[in-house]
């Protein structure tokens, strides 16, 4: 048994909120759950002994504010959006005093009118399964949180950011909801950050309507000694189509599961990822793709650079039920290890139950080709320079499969950045 | 210019290089000639500071500076060009953006300003019209699916666009047809400047037809064992190396 999950089953007593029936529902199954070891399957290959017994502040709603300096580090050049800032957890920003777009209503727990609640309840633990631990643990004390709801019809062209922002010593947990319209355009980007040991917990459940159309992005930024476990979800309706980006920085222990429902037919899902592992850090993406209904069709690009004595874990999981016949699924995982000891654990796991399906998956591990790199500096070229032109270029491809021209501007110096700076042993 | 003094080198604890001697003051050209395995490649790579080729002793002087202590990049920043026997080819990175990247580098080094793309690109399309490469070349990955003889020119277009100090020629010439010995060889003497050196390692005394040399070598067994002028070459073409083992004997 774990403290640390003791005490969250303890402090999940005192939160009260209009969310705690459904709270009381998790808190339930939390109390089911026994903590992870290394025979626990979706934690194989991630210790949790960081977690297991540590202890970290709780966040309170005065603690932190932004500072100019953070603004900064976090902004992104050259695009306009609606920033919501939470720091520690806490909601920083007060949404009420935003000018939102037409068509697009966002609220926080706290001050959530009934209709924002009327549409919290069709997204909050409808759209992430129960069988992830840390999301139920963010059920029962996310008390943060923000409920993204577009209009049916209604295109928001200025993307969303939800920033998260993690300091040393404090835990937190936050949420984000989000419902789509039917025809519904919008763009949300999660982008998360921190160095410091923290412990923070972020899910996100994405619920598309008929025909709406999500451009995503999650940056889990969070790296050195942040430590990180956090989901985004998404049910697909009937012809909506998701595009989505996640990044992931390594950490002490960094950990995202992703879960894909094609719920209704037609609908069309690209998930790429990219990780990049400096010296020590740990990422592990669990991904699972489910296609319940006929003619959905999902693509999934893992591409990662492994750092010396990294670990990167990789799970990606293909369920395709008997009645999706016509399903079309893609993954792919590529690896590039930079050192003997490094670590990479990938596993696609397909399970097809129909039989009219297509569907194809692959994993490669590559190392640096010495002999390349050589023949480079023999022409004066710089070590890391060389080292990014010969191995960058997998993960470019995906960065300039980003839709936002912007994002891709601000992301591809900084990943090539943080490349240029790993040794190679 | 370059000095390399009684140089000692092994591979995987084998020793290849036993004690070299080579002296070359700027503008020469000395070709080196030797049998299969004598260790003419291993001396570029020593010199070029490959990874895995161990120096047990000797130096090495580049203008004055010590090259055995130099990372790879900064032999090639001061004007240290390998053509290698065997161009290794780099799927996913563009001729053009590798050689630009390498001439900014060492332009760099030599507290020049770097090219922009379109002043590269004439240059790059120069020296392609210079060692007969179409112009698509500049557009393929590296050496990819390039032929033998177009990998060599390849190499030649490289030190053209690098203006080196002193350039090692592993084979160049091995490997081309009549037309295109004679384009390496104009691609050579087109930068013979009175300063710029060379080493012309080869088999054959064709090419020295083409680039005139004015000191010939004989590297066998890790050392230089003869020295000469041009003639010497020519000796070789008709007597072969098994005068060497005569030598040894007679040595012995
Ligand atoms: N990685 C290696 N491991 C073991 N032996 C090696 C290695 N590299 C080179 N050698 C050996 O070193 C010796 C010299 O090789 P080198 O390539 O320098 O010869 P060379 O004079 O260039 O021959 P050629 O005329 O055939 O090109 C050879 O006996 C070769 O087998
Ligand atoms: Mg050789």
């Amino acid at each position: 048994m774990s403290q640390w999950l003791n005490g969250v089953i303890e402090r999940a007593q005192g939160v009260d909120d209009w969310l705690s029936p459904i709270r009381q529902q998790a808190l339930a199954q939390l109390s089911q759950q026994s903590w992870p070891g290394r025979r626990t399957e979706a934690w194989r290959y991630t210790s949790l002994h960081p977690i297991a017994d540590a202890q970290w502040a709780q966040s309170e709603p005065a603690d932190a504010a932004v500072s100019t300096e953070q603004r900064q580090a976090l902004s992104i050049e050259g695009l306009e959006t609606i920033d919501i800032w939470f720091v520690d957890g806490q909601l920083q920003t007060d949404i009420s005093q935003i000018t939102l777009p037409s068509g697009l209503t966002m609220q926080s727990f706290a001050q959530a009118d009934d209709q924002a609640r009327a549409a919290a309840a069709q997204v909050f633990t409808q759209v992430k399964p129960p069988k992830h631990l840390f999301g139920l643990v963010n059920d029962v004390l996310a008390n943060n949180g923000v409920i993204i709801d577009v209009a049916a019809d209604a295109a928001v062209n200025t993307p969303v950011r939800i920033i998260n922002l993690c300091s040393d010593g404090v835990e937190s947990h936050n949420r984000v909801l989000v419902r789509l319209g039917e025809r519904a355009q919008a763009c949300v980007i999660e982008h998360g950050a921190g160095d410091g040991a923290s412990l923070n917990t972020a899910y996100a459940e994405y619920q598309l309507g008929r025909d709406a159309k999500l451009e995503h992005y999650r940056f889990a930024l969070h790296a050195k000694q942040a430590i990180h476990v956090g989901g985004c979800h998404f049910n697909m309706g009937e012809s909506s189509r998701l595009n989505s980006t996640l990044v992931g920085y390594g950490s002490q222990l960094s950990r995202i599961d992703v879960d894909i429902q094609h719920t209704e037919q037609h609908a069309f899902a690209k998930f790429n990822n990219i990780y990049l592992l400096a010296e020590g850090e740990h990422f592990d993406l669990h991904s699972s793709i489910e296609h319940i209904v006929p003619n959905g069709t999902t693509e999934e690009n893992a591409r990662g650079i492994v750092g010396d004595n990294a670990k990167a874990v990789f799970n990606g999981r293909i369920h395709i039920h008997r009645d999706a016949q016509k399903t079309l699924a893609e993954l792919n995982n590529r690896n590039l290890l930079l050192s003997r000891r490094g670590q990479i654990n990938t596993k696609p796991e397909l399970e097809i139950y129909a039989d009219d399906v297509q569907c194809a998956h692959g994993a490669t591990v590559a190392e640096i080709d010495d002999e390349a790199l050589y023949y480079m500096l023999s022409r004066g070229i710089e070590r890391s320079q060389a080292l990014v032109m010969l191995n960058f270029g997998f993960i470019q491809e995906l960065v300039d499969q980003m839709p936002n021209a912007a994002l891709r501007e601000w992301l591809q110096p900084k990943l090539q950045q943080r490349f240029a700076g790993m040794e190679v042993a | 210019m370059l000095t390399i003094k009684d140089l000692r080198a092994s591979v995987e604890g084998k020793e290849i290089l036993k004690g070299l001697n080579l002296d070359i003051k700027p503008g020469e050209v000395h070709a080196i000639m030797g049998p299969n395995g004598a260790g003419k490649s291993t001396l570029g790579y020593v010199l070029s500071g490959r990874d895995g080729y161990e120096v047990s002793g000797g130096q090495v002087e580049l203008n004055g500076e010590n090259v055995l202590e130099m990372e790879v990049e900064e032999r090639a920043q001061a004007g240290l060009f390998l053509a290698f026997q065997y161009p290794v080819e780099i799927p996913g990175v563009s001729n053009m953006e590798f050689m630009k990247e390498s001439v900014n580098a060492v332009r760099k080094e030599r507290g020049e300003e770097s090219l922009s793309a379109a002043e590269f690109l004439k240059k790059a399309k120069e020296a392609c019209k210079q060692v007969n490469l179409p112009l698509d070349f500049l557009k393929r990955g590296v050496n990819e699916g390039f032929s033998g003889g177009e990998k060599k020119r390849n190499e030649i277009m490289q030190m053209i666009l690098l203006e080196p100090s002193i350039c090692i020629l592993d084979e160049s010439d091995s490997g081309l047809d009549v037309d295109a010995l004679q384009v390496v060889a104009n691609g050579v003497n087109s930068q013979r400047d009175g300063k710029r050196s060379f080493i012309v390692v080869t088999h054959y005394q064709r090419l020295l037809d083409y680039i005139e040399p004015d000191f010939v070598h004989i590297l066998a067994d890790g050392k230089i064992v003869k020295s000469g002028d041009a003639s010497l070459a020519k000796e070789v073409e008709k007597t072969g190396y098994a005068w060497l083992s005569k030598a040894e004997e007679a040595g012995a």
